[in-house]
């Protein structure tokens, strides 16, 4: 398994063997397509990080994600979800570059 | 490090993200037209509100089309959210002036994706957007033809059942 990008919480890697992804979530590590990968990627862009310091939208201050069609379910914190976004802005960055090189 | 990213997709991700914002956007056309065809039906014009009707359907073509290129492509198309519908208007000139507007909007649109393509090198999206620079340039074409004509006939009573007439043969 080839490390894409470790953030302070989670860490992302590339399992050429079996064509899929890694995310290892600190308790848990989460196996993904591409497909998947693309989809985290997108709910993750969509959460609106401002809301966690507007009392009004967002009370608790907590995020609720499903991934894979359901199959897990996450609570992250607003310092949880800042890292999150981070690691999936990073790692697909990482995935550009070795495109790039691979070619 | 294999490449697989590529192997399971066809165009750049950076682009997939504004081919779904353009899906939302052509999905925010197709109900605006609608809105449109809504107060022209309802103020008796007609041949105006069959044109709406015709330029909603189209909008839902062009979001139809994004739509499956990108799934075709091994990204994932999303269903677009709709929201923010106006449906007050003070004249058919105001409507066909706000169409206008937002055909330059959506054109400045796909030529900013279009800018993406080139600088990411993603020549097979740019390939597809071709087709879409061409279809924007004849739609505003038709929306300045149509907006010449009040300029022409002016817009009280007779002259709008007249431009209203001409508006089936668009
Ligand atoms: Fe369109
Ligand atoms: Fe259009």
């Amino acid at each position: 398994m080839n490390l894409l990008y470790k953030s302070y919480y989670f860490a992302s890697y590339q399992c050429d063997h079996s064509r899929s992804f890694y995310i290892d979530f600190g308790h848990k590590q989460v196996k993904l397509s591409f497909c998947q990968l693309l989809a985290i990627r997108q709910k993750v862009q969509a959460i609106d990080l401002s809301s966690h310091f507007d009392k009004d939208l967002n009370y608790s201050g907590i995020e609720i994600l499903s991934l894979c069609n359901r199959e897990h379910l996450f609570v992250f914190d607003t310092l949880q979800v800042i890292d999150l976004k981070q690691l999936l802005k990073a790692t697909f960055g990482v995935l550009e570059l070795n495109s790039l090189v691979a070619h | 490090m294999k490449d697989i990213v590529r192997q399971k997709i066809g165009i750049n991700v950076d682009v997939m993200d504004l081919l779904n914002e353009q899906i939302s956007k052509e999905a925010h056309s197709a109900a605006v037209y609608l809105a449109m065809a809504s107060w022209c039906d309802h103020n008796g014009l007609v041949y105006s509100a069959e044109f709406f009707y015709k330029q909603s359907a189209e909008e839902r073509e062009h979001m139809l089309k994004i739509f499956k290129f990108i799934n075709e492509n091994g990204g994932t198309a999303y269903s677009p959210e709709v929201s923010n519908i106006n449906h007050e208007y003070n004249s058919l000139q105001e409507i066909f002036e706000t169409a206008l507007d937002q055909e330059i909007q959506i054109t400045k649109s796909i030529n900013n994706i279009v800018t993406k393509c080139r600088k990411v090198q993603d020549y097979g999206s740019e390939n597809f957007l071709q087709w879409f620079v061409k279809e924007q340039m004849e739609e505003e074409n038709q929306f300045r033809r149509i907006l010449e004509m009040f300029d022409l006939m002016g817009t009280d009573g007779i002259a709008l059942k007249l431009i209203d007439e001409r508006i089936k043969h668009e």
